[in-house]
């Protein structure tokens, strides 16, 4: 008989508000009540138009910001009560980041920039990071690499590398904003298959803000959110789904 | 990646590493900071060694000689003074009294090393019509050459005082025209006078000095001045220096007599001796300051140029401490390493100032004193500063919204 017990929850949103300047007469509220829930293995596209609070969205689930209101709930951790330092702990262990423009640390090289985040938490290189790093670079294709400084890749190099980055702590969430948003459309079909491959491998949600609906209709679910608001959720058909 | 080091040490590292000119830069600012620093605070050191030296060789650290002679007012009666003026009396020379029973206290008291017993007075020194006004001092040349570093001084001759002989400064016997061995009349303010031989010439590197002063055996002075067994000082030499003066004033208290320190009598050299030092700190304080200013300015640059790495750690995991340790280990490393070389460039400009720098008679201006205590002081005040200097960009980039810092 199938096990029908859905997949664990990785992010719950309770009416998430977001208000800029709260409590003067500048106060915008950007977010108007978010509810949202994010299982385990699940691909999801978020969209939307420039300013309709997609970015803010992310980076509450990033918890890089607050919300002014509503329950967020990470891993089964509720965050109302977590202090920074537990936020920053949280992140460090539950979210993986993959940004438009890669951000990764010039100064290292595309090994190192993966052990970053296992040395942040670790506090000192051990032996155990160096390979873990180099597995997750084989991962992406770029192990030949991996002693390459960043600045010398190319952009789909380092949006790879920066995936294996968001992969090091081994997180239930990757957010990704734009990830393929500065990269031609062969990178950008690549870095998009080594996401999804990852999905599937590992059963990495992936929440994926994206301008491109091709790219959007390959996920299993589009979220759209329009004036703060999410104005549609669908399950893209599976046929659809992963192809393009 | 160091496996060693720690994650903010690792990072610190890389970022002085990969803005390389910056830190080039900012280390040649702090190398010629602490260089200065080391240079002048050595060399000023040196001078004032030097100069404590010579003061030193050349007179007692503490002199006892009598009270002065001061009138009494005649009295009709209790509360009754007869006469309204009271004239001080000219000062005759005297000996101290008691001067042996002086010397033997003395000798016992804790610090003090050496005492000798002193006969000096005014003379003429005459050489067929030329006459010149000396101070004739008799001393005990064992005990006295302790004190006085006068045999150090001597260019012609020997050190060495028998009953008729005498030690002159070169510039009274070039007045005098008179040279090594020669005979020279000696009159006393008594009138009393004695024919004595040059046994000796000095140059105590004073022209007044070597015009003026003389050295007899103290028999020979005690004869001439008129004062048969009598002493007019005794000259102490101390342990400590430095607390000549207390030791006088105690001295004074205890025994009658006058006591003199030389830091009494040499007090406008201690006055430019603050003075310098005032200035030297000054000069230290600025230099200093220029320093973390320019550590200070180029790690504000650097968080600017960083933020957005910043940013990135921070969504990673990493912590405000970690943020805040990373760019206070920049400024400690900053200042450690330039103050490694600025010891170093400072050492060389010393070595180099003290070959190259003479005084008029060719020998070294200071002595070369290399204190290891200087060089380590100021590689940790440099790294202290440094890590001070870093506390502002650090605190601003550990306060960084990762979001903003992100965005860019």
């Amino acid at each position: 008989m199938a096990d029908t017990t859905p997949p664990a929850e990785v992010l719950r949103l309770e009416g998430i508000r977001k208000s800029f300047n709260p409590g003067t007469p500048l106060e915008v509220e950007v977010l108007h009540g978010i509810d949202l829930v994010l299982r385990r293995g699940e691909f999801c596209a978020l969209i939307g138009p420039s300013g309709s609070g997609k970015s803010t969205l992310l980076n509450l689930i990033g918890l890089l910001d607050r919300p002014t209101a509503g329950r967020l709930i990470i891993e089964g951790h509720d965050t109302r009560a977590l202090d920074d330092a537990a936020l920053t702990h949280l992140r460090g262990h539950s979210i993986g980041f993959v940004f438009q423009y890669h951000h990764l640390i010039g100064a290292f090289t595309a090994a190192e920039n993966v052990m970053m985040p296992l040395l942040l938490d670790h506090g000192r290189a051990d032996d155990r990071m160096r390979p873990a790093a180099e597995a997750l670079l084989e991962r992406v294709g770029l192990l030949p690499w991996k002693d390459n400084r960043v600045g010398n890749l190319s952009g789909g190099q380092q949006q790879r590398v920066a995936i294996a980055r968001a992969l090091a702590m081994n997180p239930g969430l990757v957010l990704a904003d734009e990830p393929t948003g500065n990269l031609d459309t062969k990178s950008a079909d690549g870095v998009f298959a080594l996401m999804r491959e990852v999905n599937l491998a590992h059963g990495t949600a992936f929440l994926i803000v994206t301008h491109d609906p091709r790219l959007a209709r390959r996920c299993d679910r589009i979220i759209e959110v329009v004036d703060g608001r999410i104005v549609a959720d669908n399950a893209v058909a599976p046929a659809m789904a992963g192809t393009e | 990646m160091s496996r060693w080091l720690p994650f903010e040490w690792i990072v610190a590292l890389r970022f002085l590493r990969e803005g390389w000119m910056q830190t080039i830069f900012i280390l040649a600012g702090v190398t010629i900071g602490v260089g200065v620093i080391v240079f002048m605070s050595a060399l000023l050191t040196g001078l004032q060694g030097n100069f404590l030296r010579r003061v030193l060789n050349a007179q007692a650290q503490i002199v006892l000689q009598p009270p002065d002679e001061v009138a009494r007012p005649l009295r009709g009666g209790p509360g009754i003074v007869e006469d309204a003026v009271i004239q001080r009396p000219t000062q005759r020379l005297r000996s101290v009294d008691q001067w042996q029973a002086v010397q033997m206290q003395m000798a016992a008291t804790p610090g003090v090393i050496t005492t000798s017993p002193v006969a000096a007075g005014a003379a003429l020194a005459l050489r067929g019509e030329a006459s010149r006004s000396i101070t004739l001092t008799g001393v005990e040349p064992e005990s006295y050459f302790r004190i006085v570093k006068l045999p150090e001084s001597i260019v012609a001759g020997q050190p060495r005082l028998l009953n008729d002989e005498i030690i002159i400064g070169t510039d009274l016997a070039t007045e005098l025209g008179v040279s090594l061995g020669d005979k020279l009349r000696v009159t006393a303010g008594t009138g009393r006078n004695a024919v004595l031989t040059i046994s000796g010439l000095f140059d105590l590197g004073n022209r007044q000095v070597n015009e003026r002063n003389t050295y007899v055996a103290l028999r020979t002075a005690q004869s001439l001045l008129n004062l048969i067994g009598g002493v007019t000082s005794l000259q102490l030499g101390v342990r400590d220096v430095y607390a000549a003066e207390t030791m006088a004033q105690a001295i004074q208290g205890a025994t009658g007599v006058r006591a003199d320190s030389w830091i009494r009598t040499n007090m406008e050299f201690f006055t430019a001796v603050n003075a310098q030092r005032t200035a030297n700190t000054v000069i230290r304080l600025s230099v200093g300051l220029s320093v973390a200013l320019g550590i200070a300015s180029v790690l504000v640059v650097s968080v600017v140029q960083r933020s957005r790495e910043i940013g990135i750690l921070r969504a990673m995991g990493g912590t405000r401490g970690q943020i805040l340790r990373v760019f206070l280990i920049q400024g400690g490393v900053l200042g450690l390493l330039g103050s490694l070389s600025g010891s170093a460039l400072g050492f060389a400009a010393l070595v180099l100032w003290h070959r190259w720098a003479r005084q008029a008679n060719g020998s070294e201006l200071f002595p070369l004193v290399i204190q290891p205590e200087l060089f380590l002081a100021a590689m940790g005040v440099a790294a202290l500063t440094g890590v001070l200097a870093a506390v502002a960009p650090a605190l601003r980039a550990a306060r960084l919204d990762p979001v903003v810092a992100i965005r860019g």
